[in-house]
């Protein structure tokens, strides 16, 4: 797969994390990890950027909040340029899976 | 939004890096804490968390970089790597910067002066409302100035004017402030000063009583109260002699302040008293045109209804002249504005049209030059993408170079402008006013900065785009250094160095026209012999002088005096020299004339001469004899020398000696009759390109009898004579002796206007010099960039088809032919662009007509002349890339393939 691809599924687990609530970078890691029963490890080295890239193009938003233990943390959310993202990434992860089962089915 | 962040970005770095910092930091400790209350110890769970996360520096790196796609560092190493690509290659780096530099300086300094002189308002209040009158004669002259009473009469009975002021020239002899001097003044009408919106700076300005009643009072420049009166600040309300009569100074006028404006001198004035019309004045006959008059226009009132509303009172006027003197008069009205810069339109506007060629050049040579540079890079473009640059990136770049290129040659081009600028405003001649406010204009700079740089930036970006999309295989495909282009690119720079060619043919056959212009009016007869004369004017006052007899009696002496000075080969003295301009129209009726075009009376220039005026002047008799001392004595028969035209036109076929006339317009008046008593060659009345009007001589003392005895008396004096000196050698060196001799038969006279002949001429030619001596400057420009031009695309083609080449003459072609196989290339583009900037020529040199002297606009010498310039010009610019084509060693060619 080319480079793109994973970076766009990237994309769509962050966004999907985030449409339920804001969530701070650690929080988002341990989402994933959970939610996908520890199928899905992310690379902190590529959360980051990928999250500063996200915010560059208006999908997401962020501010400085206190955790429940008191910890000052960065909690990035949804915007509505970015719940549409979503629906679009949602869309296109579909058809990919979708074809990839049809070749993989022929045999 | 997203962009402005990343603008905003470049600037918050430090903040950014700490932020990104302290956010990192946030979430490694947040995976300390939960080791933690895994039960891990604090080290251990430290070591976990920070294994987990991976490493934080890269990570930052990683973060920052998505933040700020356009970092300061970026650009800074643009710059530095476009620099170093423009150091690697300074041929290329120079001519582009010179072009743009020459474009840009040029057109900008050029259309800074046609602004300042050609659109920059008068200094007066709501200037474009104020006009001129003119009257003339139909068949006779233009509309020129009017008579004095017209000018009283137009301002009582107008409809469309708030105000009508006149004005006209005169001259005093001012004593009691320092040394004697002769003064140049106007007269003017109380309405004039408050028409044109101006105060004195000091004291006040006269008032209409003080006009009625021949007050004598006096306003002075701000310049003669510096130079004259020390700038004495309690110089109002003292007194000063105006022709050895007290007038009182009621005021100073503002530094800077001009009145009249004259299109072809410098128009200083010393001083100005109220017009106060004398009774004489009032009463003129309708021949004497001297008086100038201005008018603002009535709010709402149109140019045109004011035409139609002097056309009417004109009418008038005319309505009272006896209808057998055949006189119609003709009127116009003129902006003011217009007519102050009348002169200088046709030069500025050729000026400005060849600088919008030059700049159009420039543009073009950029463009070629960029292209074939483009060119040249495709192989390193096709790299670039295949070893991952991004085409932003590349594209970035190549527009950070353009842009350089553009920010220095803009940079250049302004200095450029900032020396032509006050070069222009401290050599332009004096026939183009308001030439001190020459300054440079930005908004003209800023069209043609952002000219060249778009050119720039089109022709830098367009070829590396096109690369771009072609594929990597072909980029590497093509042979190392080869710089093959398609054709359409080479059609392309070939059209512009045609354009080029054809640009510069146009502006050198302009300025080859004026170039023979110019040489024409120089070769130019005079008609007189200008070198070692000497001339000065000399004015006698009223007080002392009270009767044409005393002043006579003076001049007189005056020359016989001058007459036994050594350095003296011969002097005289005349009421008008020539060159200097007619200053003296008369009509005269010659006996036995037909009427012509309905009038019975001729035209002539009228010069009153005293002593050895023609041999100081060295105008040659043709028939009978000069005028002599004898003509001079109070009885002594009329006569009169005319010139040859006027012989031409009065007597035509007939021998003039012995034929007799009348003065003035009326074949029945009852003036006495003028005998003909020799003939002499034309002299030119203006400077040597104005032609040539007929001239009439006559005796000084005899100028009031031409006149009926009944009238006589009630004629004023003629005051003002020109001296004419020749001298044996130098005529400078005898100004002394003559102020001397001035001296001491009245300390009080001054001389004025002292000049030798050949200055005289010499100044009437300045105008015509500094526009030839700028379109040529141009025409040398483009001639410049134009050869480049070829010079770029023969080396170019010479290039690309370097292996072409070599496979020739190693098949046997030698040097010569393949020399001359280029040169033919290049003869072909010239040829090409020849024709078209002749075609071009030949419909554009015509606006330049009224510049032209003694040429017709296609001339046949000018267009031959041009033709073989460009064609041996463009062989020697094509002669460099043959000789190295025919240079070539087609075994080292092949082999290094």
């Amino acid at each position: 797969m080319a480079k793109n691809d994973l970076q766009g599924t990237l994309d769509l687990l962050v966004l999907k994390t985030l449409a339920s609530s804001p969530l701070h970078g650690y929080g988002i890691v341990l989402h994933i990890q959970r939610a996908s029963e520890d199928l899905l490890r992310v690379e902190e080295g590529s959360l980051y950027p990928a999250l500063h890239r996200m915010e560059q193009s208006g999908w997401i938003e962020s501010e400085w909040a206190l955790t429940e233990t008191n910890r000052k943390a960065k909690y990035y959310k949804l915007t509505t340029s970015g719940r549409r993202q979503l629906n679009l990434a949602e869309e296109s992860f579909d058809q990919l899976v979708k074809g990839v089962r049809a070749v993989l089915r022929y045999a | 939004m997203a962009l402005f962040r990343r603008i905003a970005n470049l600037f918050r770095r430090e903040h950014l890096d700490r932020e990104i910092a302290a956010e990192l930091q946030a979430h490694i400790d947040l995976r300390i804490d939960d080791n933690l209350a895994r039960g891990m110890n604090p080290v251990e769970a430290r070591r976990v968390a920070l294994v987990q996360f991976g490493n934080p520096a890269a990570t930052r790196e990683h973060v920052a970089a998505a933040d700020a796609t356009l970092r300061l560092e970026d650009i800074r190493r643009d710059l530095r790597y476009a620099a170093r690509q423009l150091r690697r290659s300074p041929g290329f780096a120079l001519t582009a910067i010179l072009t743009l530099a020459v474009g840009i300086g040029g057109i900008t300094a050029v259309c800074s002066a046609v602004e300042a002189v050609l659109l920059h308002p008068l200094a007066f209040k709501q200037p474009e409302r104020l006009v001129r009158l003119h009257e003339g004669v139909e068949h006779h002259f233009e509309p020129a100035d009017l008579p004095a009473p017209d000018v009283i009469r137009f301002a009582r009975d107008n409809r469309s004017f708030v105000q009508v002021a006149g004005f006209v020239g005169a001259q005093f002899e001012v004593s009691g402030a320092g040394k004697p001097f002769q003064a140049r003044a106007e007269r003017i009408t109380a309405s004039l000063l408050p028409m044109l919106g101006v105060q004195p700076a000091l004291g006040r300005a006269f008032t209409q009583s003080e006009d009625d009643n021949s007050a004598p009072v006096v306003i002075i420049s701000n310049a003669a109260w510096r130079t004259r009166f020390n700038s004495n600040p309690n110089i109002i309300g003292t007194t000063v002699d105006l022709d050895r009569r007290p007038y009182t100074i009621l005021g100073v006028m503002p530094d800077g302040f001009q009145f009249p404006l004259s299109t072809g001198r410098v128009s200083h004035r010393d001083l100005w008293v109220p017009m106060s019309f004398t009774s004489d004045e009032k009463q003129d006959e309708t021949d004497n045109f001297q008086y100038g008059a201005i008018a603002r226009l009535q709010p709402g009132v149109t140019l045109a209804q004011a035409r139609d509303n002097l056309r009417r009172m004109v009418a008038t006027v005319e309505a009272e002249i006896p209808p057998q003197y055949g006189i119609h008069l003709t009127s116009s009205v003129q902006s003011l504005q217009e007519e102050s810069v009348r002169r200088a339109r046709p030069l500025l506007t050729a000026l400005a049209a060849a600088s919008g060629m030059i700049l159009l050049m420039a543009c073009a040579n950029l463009a070629n030059l960029l292209l074939v540079r483009a060119a040249g890079r495709q192989r390193e473009f096709g790299v670039r993408a295949a070893l991952g640059a991004a085409r932003v990136t590349v594209v970035r770049q190549l527009l950070t170079e353009s842009l350089l290129l553009s920010a220095i040659g803009g940079a250049l081009g302004t200095a450029l402008a900032l020396v032509l600028v006050r070069i222009a405003a401290a050599t332009l001649p004096d026939s183009l006013p308001q030439s001190n406010a020459i300054a440079v204009h930005w908004p003209v700079f800023l069209v043609a900065f952002g000219l060249t740089g778009l050119t720039g930036i089109v022709c830098g970006l367009a070829p590396a785009l096109a690369s771009l999309r072609t594929g990597l295989m072909d980029a590497l495909k093509k042979a190392a250094g080869s710089t093959s282009s398609t054709h359409s690119q080479n059609r392309l720079r070939s059209i512009l160095a045609i354009l080029e060619i054809a640009l510069a043919t146009l502006l050198l056959v302009g300025s080859g026209l004026l170039v023979r212009s110019f040489a024409k009016m120089l070769q130019t007869d005079p008609g007189f012999q200008a070198q070692h004369v000497l001339t000065a004017s000399l004015t006698l006052p009223e007080q002392g002088y009270q009767t044409q007899q005393s002043i006579n009696a003076l001049y007189g002496e005056l020359l016989r005096q001058t007459a036994m000075l050594p350095q003296t080969r011969s002097v005289g003295a005349a009421t008008n020299i020539p060159i200097v301009g007619i200053n003296s129209d008369r009509n005269f009726v010659p006996l036995g004339y037909s009427p012509r075009d309905g009038r019975a009376w001729v035209s002539a220039s009228n010069y009153f001469v005293l002593g050895d005026y023609f041999r100081a002047m060295r105008i040659p008799l043709i028939e009978g004899r000069f005028l002599a001392a004898q003509d001079e004595q109070p009885d002594a028969p009329l006569v009169a020398v005319i010139s040859q035209s006027a012989a031409r036109l009065a007597w035509p076929g007939i021998d003039p000696i012995g034929r007799q006339f009348r003065m003035g317009g009326n074949p029945k008046s009852a003036r006495p009759l003028i005998t003909v008593v020799g003939v002499v060659g034309d002299v030119r009345q203006g400077a040597l390109d104005q032609s040539v009007y007929p001239q009439m001589y006559e005796p000084f003392p005899q100028a009031k009898r031409q006149f009926e005895t009944a009238v006589q008396r009630s004629i004023g004096n003629y005051r003002s004579l020109y001296v004419v000196l020749n001298s044996a050698g130098d005529p400078a060196v005898p100004q002394a002796s003559l102020e001397k001799t001035v001296q001491q038969l009245d300390p009080l006279l001054a001389l004025s206007d002292i000049h030798t002949m050949d200055s005289v001429v010499s100044a009437t030619q300045a105008s015509r010099r500094f526009d030839t001596g700028t379109l040529s400057g141009f025409a040398m420009v483009a001639l410049a960039l134009a050869l480049l031009g070829i010079y770029g695309v023969m080396a170019h083609s010479v290039s690309e088809r370097t292996r072409e080449i070599a496979i020739r003459m190693a098949l046997g072609a030698n040097r010569r032919e393949v020399l001359q196989g280029i040169l033919r290339d290049a003869l072909k583009l010239t040829a090409l662009g020849t024709v078209a900037g002749l075609a071009a020529a030949a419909i554009f040199t015509r606006f330049l007509r009224s510049l032209l002297y003694g040429v017709t606009p296609l001339d046949a010498a000018t267009l031959t002349s041009v033709v073989v310039l460009l064609l041996v010009c463009s062989i020697m610019a094509g002669l460099i890339p043959a000789r190295r084509a025919s240079g070539l060693d087609p075994m080292r060619v092949l082999r290094s393939e």
